[in-house]
């Protein structure tokens, strides 16, 4: 018998193909009430709309180590590949 | 009759048309200047209407009202400090989600409100439609449908702004966060309540629970007490929710965002892909992107180097021909000479820089922004940037500095922290500019071929990188990352690129007028008073001694900091030829020239630099570039004579 297997992985953004999509599940950084480091561009990102829970989908991964462009919350959002290695991300295969 | 005054604001995120609003505001009646003591850019502007005197303040565009960006910090002191009439909220119908996190924060700050609801064409196209009744009942907030770019919904804009002033604008509502945030909101805001505030109290504990830098620093000036109560909160909040309490903050607001987002719109499948769609994807192609980049701005720089160039020569010509005239009024005597050499010259100089480069360099410049592809030029460029401690968004001035260094320091402003300004700005200073290019291919590319000309021009990359890379390292402070909105690819505003220009092109002059003028006097009182032959012999130690140069290129150096190009035209002049063969080996006009491409920023370039930098360093990278040329071209006159690969 063959069952539908729902596997959820937690990934860093920038392991999604171009077309694939996620969901957030956090950002991978010290960040919080008092901590500084880091601070900035966190907040940055969040302000953004990359908040816990939202659906992203990576548009376009650019070669080179390049940034990684991203739908979310119906627009278009380029983020540098460091950046985008602190995301994580449920993916449901 | 005196009319009454009103003060109106607008506020919104970037590339939502919110400058061209402005225009269709206040049309020519404008003011470009910065924010007192910030290196923002203050766009002012006033109209009448039905009785009114009305003062509009342009914000600049933000994403939110934290403390990531000096442009942030700006907009809200603004908005707390100035308390305006209205604020307009120019809010992008195709992103409206995005967009109301925005709306939303303005809410909390307890400003009267209303929305210009813009692009709904770009919108519909998109398949968006949104219940315009329904967005303003949910947030109690009058809204205007606008599509600025074709000048429609302005007056209605305008009419609904003053009759919610008159009616006594209510402030709007603010949104609720869940429960247990709320509780503690409460909580901090009672305890705000006994010390005296600027900011709305909800307003301050929400930003304290967000763990804003700045309203934490603020208070606890104020009373500690009251930040130790604050941390204990966000504590609380965080072992509810498992995630960082800023987190789950901002998360609820973008939530209450999310929520009327899709109670409002209405999302209709699209039958085929836009033009700007398929634009965006080739042009940030894998494969294609790049070379179109290449080609783009190629092009460019051809279209300005060749126009410019010419008008430049027709202009020169032009304004020389009056100097026959200025002999017979004056008689060739010294007086004659300040005034044509020191104060003329310096005007020439202007003009002829000035307007045949630097006009068509914006126009471009500023069509490539209104239009999107400098967003997709710095999606592209974003790896190339690193290298040298940058991100993307640095290859646009960086690009500008190839054209002038002036526009390009000015320009390092698009970056968002001051550290990485400073970094793009030190990095631009090196770029040979339009001038430095004429005497690179004038003389090293003339008389020892192109190859040695592309060798200079590899050498100042390898310095740009190898520099950025170490000032990143040296300057403290957190590390650079891209984040861009990548917006729709759109015909930019005609109107709106030429006032852009305009303001650019004023800016220009204010910075590099007074100077030119006043070091060209200096220099011409040194060549009369016969300083310059003494200054050249003070400084051959470093020319002639180090350098391997000939003692007279002590005072072309001199002259260069006025302008680059000045270091050819005077030396030619002192040499009595335009063959330097005769005067200089070849290895002599290589090291000249690697040195007149480093040196030191021109004057104008320097007080670009004090502009955005401060005194001290402005000081600091002009002293740093002495040393590094210094050092540069002594090694280089070294190893090219022994490896004798340029006749010495």
């Amino acid at each position: 018998m063959l069952t539908l297997e729902v596997v959820e992985m937690e990934l860093p953004l920038t392991a999604l193909r171009e077309g694939e999509s996620g969901v957030i599940t956090s950002i991978r950084a010290s960040f919080g009430w008092g901590k500084g480091g880091g601070y900035g561009l966190q907040k940055r990102l969040m302000d953004m709309g990359l908040t816990p829970g939202t659906k992203i989908t990576v548009v376009k991964s650019a070669p080179f180590h390049g940034p990684i462009e991203i739908n979310v919350r119906g627009y278009r959002l380029a983020i540098g590949r460091g950046m985008a290695e602190k995301i994580l991300v449920e993916v449901q295969k | 009759m005196t009319e009454k005054k009103l003060k109106i604001a607008l506020a919104g995120n970037a590339n939502v048309g919110k400058s061209v609003i402005f225009n269709q505001l206040t049309g020519l009646h404008q003011h470009i200047g910065n924010w007192p003591g910030k290196t923002v850019e203050k766009a002012e502007g006033t109209l009448h209407f039905k009785g009114y005197t009305i003062d509009i303040i342009d914000l600049p565009g933000i994403y939110s009202l934290s403390t990531f960006s000096l442009e942030e910090i700006v907009s809200r002191e603004y908005i707390v400090d100035e308390k305006p009439d209205l604020v307009i909220n120019v809010v992008d119908a195709s992103a409206l989600e995005r967009n109301l996190f925005f709306t939303l924060q303005l809410m909390e700050l307890e400003t009267p409100l209303i929305i210009a609801l813009n692009q709904i064409d770009m919108a519909e196209k998109k398949g968006i439609k949104i219940d315009l009744k329904r967005l303003g009942e949910k947030l109690g907030v009058s809204v205007v449908p606008t599509i600025a770019i074709k000048g429609k919904g302005i007056y209605e804009l305008l009419e609904k702004a003053v009759e919610v002033i008159e009616k006594g604008a209510a402030k709007p509502s603010a949104i609720s966060y869940g429960e247990e945030i709320e509780e503690r909101i409460r909580r901090l805001t009672e305890a705000l309540g006994k010390i005296r505030l600027k900011y709305p109290a909800r307003w301050t504990a929400i930003k304290l629970l967000e763990g804003d830098e700045q309203v934490k620093k603020e208070i606890y000036d104020l009373s500690p007490e009251i930040l130790q109560v604050a941390e204990n909160l966000a504590r609380e909040i965080e072992e509810i929710h498992g995630h960082p309490c800023p987190t789950v903050v901002v998360s609820e607001r973008y939530e209450v965002a999310g929520k009327i987002a899709r109670e409002v719109q209405q999302i209709l499948p699209r039958i085929k892909p836009q033009l700007g769609e398929r634009l965006h994807e080739v042009t940030i192609h894998n494969i294609l992107g790049y070379p179109i980049m290449i080609l783009i701005f190629l092009g460019i720089f051809n279209v300005i180097f060749m126009l410019g160039g010419y008008m430049s020569e027709i202009l020169n010509g032009l304004l020389y021909g009056y100097e026959p005239l200025f002999e017979n009024l004056f008689g060739l005597n010294p007086l004659k000479e300040i005034i044509w050499g020191g104060i003329m010259e310096g005007v020439i100089a202007n003009i002829t820089i000035a307007l045949p480069y630097i006009i068509p360099f914006y126009l471009i410049l500023y069509v490539l922004e209104d239009s999107g592809y400098l967003a997709r030029a710095a999606f592209l460029t974003d790896t190339l940037m690193h290298k040298m401690g940058l991100h993307g968004k640095a290859f646009i001035p960086l690009m500008l500095g190839y054209g002038c260094n002036v526009p390009a320091c000015l320009g390092c402003r698009i970056m968002e922290t001051e550290r990485e300004r400073l970094l793009a700005g030190f990095v631009v200073t090196l770029i040979p500019c339009a001038a430095r290019t004429t005497v690179i291919l004038g003389l090293v590319g003339s008389f020892l071929g192109l190859h040695w000309a592309l060798t200079l021009y590899a050498i100042n990359l390898i310095i740009v990188f190898l520099l950025g890379k170490l000032a990143f390292k040296v300057l403290p402070g957190e590390p650079t990352a891209l984040i861009m909105e990548m917006p729709d690819y759109r015909l930019p505003h005609f109107k709106t690129v030429i006032k852009q220009t305009w303001f650019r092109l004023e800016e220009f002059l204010k910075i590099s007028f007074p100077l030119i003028i006043l070091s060209g006097l200096i220099i011409k009182f040194m060549e009369i008073f016969n300083l310059l032959e003494p200054i050249s012999r003070f400084l051959s130690p470093v020319t002639v001694t180090w350098l391997g140069l000939p003692e007279i290129t002590g005072v072309t150096l001199i002259f260069g900091i006025l302008r680059k190009e000045l270091t050819l035209v005077i030396l030619a002049t002192l040499l009595g030829t335009t063959n330097f063969q005769e005067a200089l080996t070849p290895l002599q006009m290589f090291v000249f020239t690697l040195v007149v491409m480093l040196y030191v920023p021109c004057v104008a370039t320097i007080a670009a630099c004090i502009k955005e930098f401060g005194w001290k360093k402005a000081a600091i990278i002009s002293l740093l570039e002495i040393i590094l040329t210094i050092s540069v071209g002594g090694l280089a006159y070294r190893i090219l004579a022994i490896l004798n690969l340029l006749e010495h």
